[in-house]
C-alpha cells in the first residue's frame, strides 16, 4: 500500500476494513487455539494436582510449570518461543504465539479450575463415594458439574484478558488485528487515533459478545435456590 | 452362626495420629434389626459408622456384610449395598430431588433410566416428598433434605442403612419429620444402625441400645432395660443426662 493523499481517512478505513476483519479473524483463531490448549492442559494439571499421586515427582514439576508461566511476562515468553524454538525447529510466528500463550493460559486455567473444584464441599465427594461411585465417576457426575458452575465467572475473566493479549503476538510478527492497523497507519501516515479507535472498538465488541455468551451460559446452568 | 448376620463388625480398631478412637469394637445385626449407638461426643460412634463402609478405613478388625467381607478391593460394590445418611445430608446440590435419588441407581448399579425414575418416585412417596421431585435441594428445608437423603439411600436397595446423627444439624422443630420416617423404616423391617441423641427414637424403634465410651462398647441391651436398670454407672449417668436434655 503506497501513500494516497487524495483519499481521506474514512475512505481508507472503508477500503481497508476487510484487512482489519482479516486481522480480527487471525486474532480469533489465535484466541480459540490458545484457550483450547489452555483448557485441556489446565484441566489435566488441575486434576493431577487435586486427585493425582501426591509424590513430589508428579507435583513438583506441575508447580514449577504453573509458577514459571504465571511469573514471566508474556512478551518474553513470545520471544523465547519464537526465537528460541525456531533455532531448533522451524516454527511460524503464529504457531509460536499459540504455543506460548496456550501454555501460559494453561497455567492460569489450571488455577481457575483448581479453586472451582475446591469450592465444591468435601461432603459431595464423600456422599458420592459412600453410595459406591468410584473416584472417577464421582468427579465426573458430581464434582465436575458443580465446579463448572463456579469456574465460568473467573474463566470469563481469563477469556477477556486473553482476547486483549492476542494483540501482543504483534511483536513476533503475527499479522493479527493490531498489526493490520499498523499497516494502515504506515501507509496513510498519521491518523493514528482514528485507526486505533476503530481497532479498539473491534476488540471491545468481540469482548462484549464473548462475555454475553458466557454470562448467558452461566445463567442457564444456575441452580434454583442455590446461593453463589 | 454368623451367616445370618446382615452386618458383622469384629474387633474394629482405629487410631488418629496415635490417639486410639476405637479400641476393639464388635457387634452384629440380624435382618430387620435396628440398633442405636449412643455415647458422649468423642466416644467413637461416628468413626465406627464410617469404618463400616470404609469412609474411614479401620486399622484392624474385620467387617462382613451378609457374609461377605468388606475390603478395599470390593469397596465400591459393598458401599452400594450399605446406605449411609449423613448428619448434614450432602445432597448433590446441582441435581433435582428426583435425580438425587436416581443417579446412583443408574451410574453405580446400572439400573435402566425409567426403572430408576419409577423407584426414585416410590422412595420419595415413602418419605412423604412425592411432590418435591423437581425441586432442587437448596429449595427445601433441612428436614426435607434429610428425608430426600434417606430416599436416596433406600433407592439403592441396601442390605443395611447407617445413620450418622441424622437430626443433629436440624432445627428442633424439624427433627420430628425425620424421626417419624426412621421409625416407619424400622417397623417396616429395614436393617439399621443409628447414631443419635433422639432417645424417643431409641425407646420406640431400637431392638438394642449400644452405649459407647472412650472407644469401647460399655453396655448393650434392649432400650427399656438400659433406661430403667443399666448395669453400668456411666451408662446410667449418660442416659439420665440425655433423658433430661433430649
Amino acid at each position: 500500500m503506497c501513500r494516497e493523499p487524495d483519499l481521506d481517512i474514512y475512505d481508507v478505513l472503508l477500503r481497508d476494513f476487510p484487512f482489519l476483519l482479516k486481522g480480527l479473524g487471525v486474532a480469533v483463531v489465535l484466541l480459540v487455539a490458545l484457550l483450547l490448549i489452555g483448557f485441556v492442559l489446565g484441566m489435566a494439571i488441575c486434576l493431577l494436582q487435586l486427585y493425582g499421586p501426591r509424590t513430589l515427582l508428579v507435583q513438583w514439576p506441575l508447580k514449577v510449570y504453573e509458577r514459571v508461566f504465571r511469573g514471566v511476562p508474556i512478551i518474553i515468553m513470545l520471544f523465547i518461543f519464537y526465537y528460541g524454538v525456531s533455532g531448533i525447529y522451524d516454527i511460524s510466528a503464529f504457531a509460536a504465539a499459540v504455543l506460548a500463550m496456550g501454555l501460559r493460559s494453561a497455567a492460569y486455567q489450571s488455577q481457575i479450575f483448581r479453586s472451582a473444584f475446591q469450592s465444591v464441599p468435601a461432603g459431595q465427594m464423600m456422599a458420592a463415594r459412600a453410595m459406591g461411585m468410584s473416584k472417577i465417576k464421582a468427579i465426573r457426575h458430581i464434582v465436575f458439574p458443580q465446579s463448572a458452575r463456579h469456574a465460568i465467572g473467573p474463566w470469563t475473566n481469563e477469556f477477556s484478558s486473553e482476547i486483549k493479549e492476542t494483540s501482543l503476538a504483534y511483536v513476533i510478527g503475527v499479522v493479527e488485528l493490531t498489526r493490520q492497523a499498523h499497516y494502515i497507519i504506515t501507509s496513510t501516515q498519521g491518523n493514528v487515533l482514528m485507526v486505533f479507535a476503530v481497532v479498539a472498538l473491534l476488540y471491545f465488541v468481540l469482548n462484549r459478545a464473548g462475555n454475553s455468551l458466557l454470562y448467558a451460559f452461566e445463567r442457564k446452568l444456575a441452580v434454583p435456590g442455590f446461593e453463589k | 452362626m454368623t451367616d445370618d448376620l446382615v452386618l458383622d463388625v469384629r474387633d474394629v480398631k482405629k487410631s488418629y495420629e496415635g490417639l486410639e478412637v476405637l479400641k476393639g469394637i464388635g457387634f452384629g445385626l440380624r435382618r430387620g434389626e435396628t440398633k442405636v449407638l449412643v455415647g458422649p461426643s468423642g466416644s467413637g460412634k461416628s468413626t465406627l459408622l464410617r469404618c463400616i463402609n470404609h469412609l474411614t478405613p479401620p486399622d484392624e478388625g474385620r467387617i462382613f456384610l451378609s457374609g461377605e467381607e468388606v475390603l478395599e478391593k470390593n469397596i465400591d460394590a459393598m458401599r452400594a449395598r450399605i446406605g449411609f445418611v449423613f448428619q448434614d445430608f450432602n445432597l448433590f446440590s446441582h441435581l433435582t430431588v428426583l435425580d438425587n435419588v436416581r443417579i446412583c441407581q443408574v451410574k453405580v448399579k446400572g439400573v435402566a433410566a425409567d426403572v430408576a425414575t419409577e423407584r426414585a418416585q416410590q422412595e420419595l412417596e415413602r418419605v412423604g416428598l412425592g411432590d418435591k421431585a423437581s425441586a432442587y435441594p437448596a429449595e427445601l428445608s433441612g428436614g426435607q433434605q434429610q428425608r430426600v437423603s434417606i430416599a436416596r439411600a433406600l433407592a439403592m436397595d441396601p442390605d443395611v442403612l447407617l445413620f450418622d446423627e441424622p437430626t443433629s444439624a436440624l432445627d428442633p422443630e424439624l427433627t420430628g419429620e425425620v424421626v417419624r420416617v426412621m421409625q416407619k423404616l424400622a417397623s417396616d423391617g429395614m436393617t439399621m444402625v443409628v447414631v443419635t441423641h433422639e432417645m424417643s427414637f431409641a425407646r420406640q424403634a431400637a431392638d438394642e441400645l449400644i452405649f459407647m465410651e472412650n472407644g469401647y462398647i460399655i453396655e448393650q441391651g434392649p432400650p427399656q432395660q438400659l433406661f430403667s436398670s443399666a448395669a453400668n454407672d456411666r451408662t446410667r449417668a449418660f442416659l439420665n443426662v440425655i433423658a433430661e436434655h433430649g
